[in-house]
């Protein structure tokens, strides 16, 4: 209790609870639509991208936050599955090119600037303690754009992870909501960036849905669920990161990762316990 | 007279000089169950797609409920149309109970989230339709192949369909649920005055119940009617000349009774 007492006492931490809380929010309802349209590689490429972002941002002397996020959805749209049949990336190549190549363009970029504005660290391993109050209003309106596209496409969304063709041939634009998809993953990735960095932002982005995958049934429950597990985990990885010093972005992952263990190992329990009652 | 279900006139899909449909005339009226058979890659998945708007036709055109199809009226007309696409095996990640499979299947259904789609009584209704109210609750990813191939005909039906279009509905039944999927189908043509077009490549198992068969490779070589023996010349333009064409009897152990046609080997 005097734990929390301190850690709500604590100027830094009650400043980064707000815009933690609000991450938390965002990625856990996208993030149930990046599991079922298989986007894990989408948020991995994005991310390491947004290095690239950022060196064109500090060469050029653009502002920081949507040049990285220009960037970030204009590689999402290139990494669209090709339902015409034209020349298109596949999805490893496209990933593996964009990892390496993205990340090494944005190295090389930086490194001609002999200025260091940019914390590069922080990009890479994330600090949401260091947020600033215009990252945090771009924040929220990034956010609103997130979940505002999530009210109003989710059920198509949903609908064309479950079957695409069956979608179309129901009358709903495919293409047109995978567009949408893709650059609402990349707005969301560059959101979280911030707090967990280029390294750790899949983890942000994955595990609440995972963790949802294992007792949710329907597309309510999948959200409620990654909803809890997400916003749970910030709360007591920022509790345990501001009790340990240990650094923020890390330790929320790390819970994250706890839970779905925990999550794994209790449908383990239960499917186990089913089998064994079916026997008897 | 009311205009046919389904119109296709003149119809070709793909390059000119080697076209995977050419020339194909189809009509089809209400309450109408056609099936459609020909060998692999004779192009009897693309004529389905093109009928679902999925594929526009290089050359020739779709009519749907006597208004051809275009841009501007797709959507509205395509709400009327059911498609049974050829099951996949990696369909079944997402974790959905069977009452939101069938859910999935009405138009309403993309809307925004704050908008009412399916209700209840709908996607009961849809599943009594299969025989399938038992599964309501059940894991969709926890089915036999059977089971789910009837959830998902469930799916296709709630928007309650003029016209149903099947690709190989029966590729993961055996031949007890095979049958009663095509009695199913025959109900629904006569009951609803639904039409139906199914592609199939086993063609004794499916006269019995349909109303006529295309034989479809590349083009439409013969529409025969219920009864009607296709010629063998037919067959071998189709399969090619190691074929031969057996005519069973209901003395014969597997037919469906009353099923004279021809079964290749």
């Amino acid at each position: 209790m005097t734990l929390i007492a301190h850690f709500l006492a604590s100027e830094v931490m009650r400043s980064a609870l707000l815009p933690a809380l609000l991450i938390a929010v965002t990625t856990a309802s996208i993030s149930v639509m990046i599991l079922a349209h298989r986007l894990s590689f989408l948020v991995v490429g994005v991310s390491h991208a947004s290095l690239a972002g950022l060196g064109l941002a500090v060469v050029l002397a653009l502002p920081l936050l949507p040049t990285v996020t220009v960037v970030a959805i204009a590689v999402a749209w290139l990494l669209i599955p090709s339902t015409s049949g034209k020349l298109r990336l596949n999805n490893d190549a496209g990933t593996g090119l964009l990892f390496a190549g993205a990340m090494a363009l944005g190295i090389v970029l930086l490194s001609t600037t002999s200025r260091y504005q940019v914390d590069l660290f922080g990009w890479l391993f994330g600090n949401i303690l260091t947020i600033s109050h215009g990252d945090v209003i771009w924040l929220y309106v990034a956010a609103a754009v997130v979940l505002g596209s999530l009210l109003l496409a989710a059920r198509a969304w949903w609908a064309i992870a479950f079957d695409a063709t069956a979608a179309a041939a129901s009358g709903v634009p495919v293409s047109a909501y995978r567009f949408m998809l893709h650059g609402i993953v990349a707005l969301a990735v560059i959101l979280c960036v911030k707090l967990a960095g280029i390294v750790l932002t899949t983890g942000l982005m994955v595990l609440p849905a995972a963790c949802a995958w294992f007792w949710g049934r329907s597309l309510g429950a999948l959200w409620a669920i990654s909803l809890g597990i997400s916003v749970g985990g910030t709360l007591v990885g920022l509790l345990v990161s501001y009790a340990y010093n240990w650094p923020s972005g890390a330790t929320v992952v790390l819970t994250l990762c706890v839970l779905f263990a925990l999550s794994a190992a209790g449908a383990w329990l239960k499917q186990a316990g089913r089998q064994r009652r079916q026997r008897a | 007279m009311t205009s046919p279900v389904l119109r296709l006139s003149g119809v070709s899909v793909g390059p000119a000089q080697a076209p995977i449909l050419q020339d194909i005339d189809l009509e089809l009226a209400a309450g109408h169950f056609l099936g459609i058979v020909g060998p692999n890659g004779a192009g009897k998945s693309t004529l389905l797609s093109v009928i679902a708007g999925l594929i526009e036709p290089a050359e020739g055109g779709v009519a749907l409920f006597g208004q051809p199809l275009r841009r501007l009226n797709r959507h509205q007309l395509l709400q009327q149309v059911g498609f049974l696409s050829q099951m996949h095996d990696d369909l079944p990640s997402l974790p959905l109970n069977v009452r939101h499979v069938v859910a999935m299947g009405t138009p309403r259904y993309a809307a925004p989230l704050w908008r009412r789609h399916a209700s209840p009584d709908d996607v009961r209704w849809a599943l009594e339709q299969v025989d399938s109210v038992d599964l309501i609750d059940r894991d969709f990813r926890q089915l036999s192949g059977g089971q789910r191939q009837r959830v998902r005909l469930a799916k296709a039906l709630i928007s309650r369909p003029r016209l149903l279009l099947l690709d190989e509905p029966s590729a993961a039944l055996d031949t007890s649920a095979q049958e009663r999927l095509y009695r199913l189908l025959r109900r629904l043509c006569d009951e609803q005055a639904m039409a139906v077009v199914m592609v199939e490549h086993d063609i004794a198992a499916i006269t019995g119940y349909v109303d006529s068969v295309a034989c479809l490779n590349r083009r439409v070589h013969y529409h025969a009617m219920k009864g009607e023996q296709i010629p063998e010349d037919i067959w071998h333009a189709m399969y090619g000349e190691h074929m031969h064409v057996i005519a069973h009897d209901s003395r014969c152990i597997g037919c469906v009774p009353g099923a004279a046609s021809g079964h290749r080997h």
